[in-house]
């Protein structure tokens, strides 16, 4: 199988829980509070997209397996689905929770420390989704490295995010915040082995 | 505001009889009745006060949605894990500073004259439902053991079986549950104690066997599957109030007009449906329950 279509099929199943979504609409099934539904579940892949990003640097240096496609275009794909769930997160709470008032929205930010930590996150995502492509990475040399740096505080702002909009089950959130520990740990750790 | 008869009135009141017959039997063999917990149905009449012209919520989503966390936070935990709440030979303590503190069951309970009313439901996170319980005013009930005057408030306390449940396993909140009313809320003739729910006994996801429902208030208030009721002289501090003492107080009366800390409460999400509606002043219970509050700064007593 060309590498070219194994990066079609590697796309397509990070788009699966997007699918999942849609047939659940289409049929009704999204339960008795649907437009929570959709908030959540798009916010939920946002985070599960980031870690999944964040995780590829590690498993190399841990495992060294060898990838179906290269590495770097895994996590390009992961970093773009994560993108690709956050839009549909903010477009179903602008859709649903705001009615596409955008004066309530713009107060919401301002009045509510989580939506605003979500939206630096979101925002914060836009320049890396924009410099995804190779032609940027070339352009930027070493400054692309420095610049993608930025997926660390964007994933911890989504996760943390998430603690302050649960009400007191924080079993959850808690545990993606330490998955993203492990995560930065294990940097740190082969950072330090890299350097003996 | 007229109350048509509806299939399951009927249905029930037929079932009620079998079920009797075949209960009488069962005691004739030598079975206890307690072998049969579901068996014991309700005998219920429409109160014709309290069926206001609303659109019943779909009776799928007030049994699948629901918040207990003693069986767990995910809103699809309670009805997954509703079989490990035990609710045979339930009591309810009465109990503080009254002249006649009792014990009583569930038949005792069930001899209070059941009644059903359509009330509005608004939960503190932003959805709401219109849902058919059945039940009677905690008014007959705390008259039972002739109140003290000295009582002015009631703390009520769910059950307690980390043992079973699955949600008490961790200390999401100070078990047990805890929650109260100040004495003349909890005397008020909206304020049930709910047996039923849709024409049937509670579900166990819905606080079985027997819960608190104060439809002015946002849902956390309304405790499930009570087993104590204490008349006391001080304001008890809620499980709420312990865990979020910023963000949830003593009153907890819908009000659109104060924000929760970190959601807005001016609209609320009908279940089942996308989009949201205007939240009414104490759930739109106003007329009957504003001059409780009467002076008193509702922003300051959230």
């Amino acid at each position: 199988m060309s590498v070219s279509i194994r990066i079609v099929i590697f796309s397509f199943i990070c788009a699966l829980p997007a699918g999942y979504l849609v047939q659940s609409l289409l049929t009704g099934n999204l339960g008795a509070n649907p437009a929570e539904t959709l908030i959540h579940f798009t916010g939920d892949w946002t985070i599960y997209f980031l870690l999944l990003t964040l995780s590829i640097s590690p498993i190399q240096a841990l495992l060294k397996p060898k990838w179906p496609i290269p590495m770097h275009l895994i996590r390009r794909i992961f970093g773009l689905s994560a993108m690709a769930y956050a839009i549909l997160h903010l477009s179903s709470y602008f859709t649903f929770d705001m009615v596409f008032d955008i004066q309530a929205t713009i107060e919401d930010i301002y009045e509510r420390p989580f939506i605003l930590l979500g939206f630096v996150a979101f925002i914060l995502l836009i320049p890396l989704t924009i410099t995804s492509t190779q032609g940027w990475q070339r352009r930027l040399k070493k400054r692309w490295q420095q610049l993608h740096k930025l997926v660390y505080p964007i994933t911890l702002f989504g996760i943390i995010h998430y603690i302050m909009l649960v009400k007191a089950d924080l079993l959850l959130p808690l545990l993606y915040l330490s998955i993203f520990g492990l995560l930065m740990l294990a940097r740190e750790a082969i950072k330090l082995k890299h350097r003996r | 505001m007229k109350y048509s008869l509806k299939d399951f009135d009927v249905t029930d009141e037929k079932l009620f009889l079998n079920r009797r017959q075949f209960i009488r039997a069962g005691v004739a063999a030598g079975l206890s009745l307690s072998a049969f917990p579901t068996l014991a149905a309700l005998n219920f009449s429409a109160n014709p006060n309290y069926q206001p012209n609303l659109k019943l919520t779909d009776s799928e989503h007030a049994l699948n949605y629901n918040n207990f966390y003693e069986l767990g936070t995910d809103k699809s935990d309670p009805p997954r894990y509703a079989h490990l709440l035990k609710t045979d030979n339930w009591k309810v303590r009465v109990e503080g500073l009254c002249a006649k503190p009792q014990i009583f069951d569930m038949d005792d309970l069930l001899k209070i004259e059941q009644e059903e009313r359509v009330y509005r439901f608004r939960c503190v996170e932003g959805w709401s439902m219109v849902v058919p319980w059945i039940g009677f005013p905690l008014s007959k009930l705390l008259n039972k053991v002739q109140p003290d005057s000295s009582a002015k408030y009631v703390e009520f306390i769910s059950i307690l079986d980390r043992e079973n449940l699955p949600g008490q396993k961790f200390n999401v909140l100070n078990w047990p549950y805890r929650e109260g009313l100040r004495m003349d809320e909890a005397m008020h003739p909206l304020t049930l104690m709910a047996t039923g729910l849709y024409g049937k006994e509670l579900e166990n996801q819905n606080g079985a066997p027997i819960r608190l429902v104060v439809p002015w208030k946002y849902g956390f208030k309304s405790a499930k599957s009570i087993v104590t009721i204490r008349l006391t002289d001080k304001m008890p501090t809620s499980s709420w109030m312990e865990s979020a003492p910023s963000e949830y107080g003593f009153y907890s009366n819908v009000n659109p007009n104060v924000p929760h800390p970190r959601w807005s409460q001016a609209k609320e999400r009908p279940l089942g449906s996308f989009f949201k509606k205007k939240t009414l002043i104490f759930n739109g219970y106003a007329d009957d329950v504003a001059g409780l509050y009467k002076g008193m700064d509702l922003k300051q007593y959230y």
